[in-house]
């Protein structure tokens, strides 16, 4: 987790040296939204950094697992101390290329962003089709997925199986603002 | 008589175990602006304690109700939420701390540069410090 950390200090770093064309948020929203008959579940993340680098096509993402909220208390409990493990896990992370990415206009356009997602420990590589669109000097960046538990190896008790969703949907908004160290 | 006892103490029982679960599962989250922090501390001191050992740093102030004072170096409001960012010594990183709804509502009165102390939740170490649900606790 430290490593991938510094990785991407070092991509932020390095990259900066080289271009301008960095956006940067620290404040993305990333929700997630698990809907069986019995209950619905929904948490959102505010606190999400999300970097691209538009000369090369880059983007790199990291969330903290306990920034997480749910209504109740007793889920976010659970999500953090036996599904997620976030003492173990503290952090989620995504990085990856933007393909056939070129400018990005003030018009909606849609690109796939391939990479590598590590939740839980477990990395799985990923492509998902995502909207850029430029307003004024910002480039706002959203879209949606859905994830399989079963990949990341989330366990989930046989008690509440019921009232969580194998897949669950996420979607992410991040509205990213050039960055000038 | 007596069945007529012993179903009745059960019904009761019952019903009060189907009560005490219900509020359990219901239970809100804790209260931020009741509850005492667990740590007192400045913003220079968990940048430094973040960058230098993250993973000591996790353990200690993870999940923790903290009280952080600093100086406030950026002020904004984004989707009606509020978020302050106290300036440290360090030139990368800071802390950064997203006010619960009841106090984003009171960020207008604060400016750039007043020192300031928050009490927030802390979830971890990205680029800053974050703290969520911060309320004010003194201006």
């Amino acid at each position: 987790m430290k490593s991938t950390y510094l990785l991407l200090i070092c991509f932020l770093l390095s990259y900066n040296m080289q271009s301008q064309e960095q956006y940067l948020t620290k404040n993305g929203a990333i929700t997630f939204f698990s809907s069986t008959i019995i209950e619905d579940i929904k948490a959102e993340n505010n606190q999400v950094l999300s970097i691209i680098d538009a000369s090369k096509s880059k983007m790199a993402i990291s969330i903290l697992i306990k920034s997480f909220l749910f209504k109740k208390a007793l889920m976010q409990e659970h999500f953090n101390e036996n599904y997620l493990e976030s003492d173990k896990f503290p952090k989620a992370t995504f990085k990856g290329d933007i393909l056939n990415f070129n400018n990005v206009s003030s018009l909606d356009a849609k690109y796939d962003v391939q990479g590598i997602i590590t939740i839980h420990g477990v990395s799985k590589e990923i492509v998902v089709p995502t909207i850029f669109k430029r307003n004024g000097d910002t480039i706002l960046v959203k879209g949606e997925f859905d994830l399989l538990l079963e990949d990341f190896d989330i366990k989930i008790p046989r008690l509440v199986l019921k009232k969580i969703a194998k897949e669950i949907n996420v979607t992410f908004e991040f509205n990213h603002k050039p960055y000038n160290r | 008589m007596n069945k007529n006892k012993i179903i009745f103490s059960i019904l009761i029982i019952g019903i009060l175990c189907f009560f005490i679960s219900y509020k359990m599962y219901n239970r809100p989250h804790a209260n931020i602006t009741e509850s005492t922090p667990d740590i007192t501390l400045t913003a220079d001191t968990i940048i430094d304690a973040f960058s230098s050992d993250e993973t000591k740093a996790n353990s200690r102030y993870l999940d923790k109700i903290l009280n952080i004072t600093g100086t406030v170096s950026e002020l904004k409001l984004e989707k009606n939420k509020g978020i302050i960012t106290l300036k440290t010594n360090q030139d990368f990183g800071s802390v950064l701390c997203h006010l619960s709804e009841s106090a984003s509502q009171n960020i207008h009165s604060l400016i750039v540069g007043q020192k300031i102390t928050l009490k927030g939740v802390c979830t971890g170490y990205l680029m800053d410090v974050i703290l969520v649900n911060a309320e004010i606790t003194n201006e």
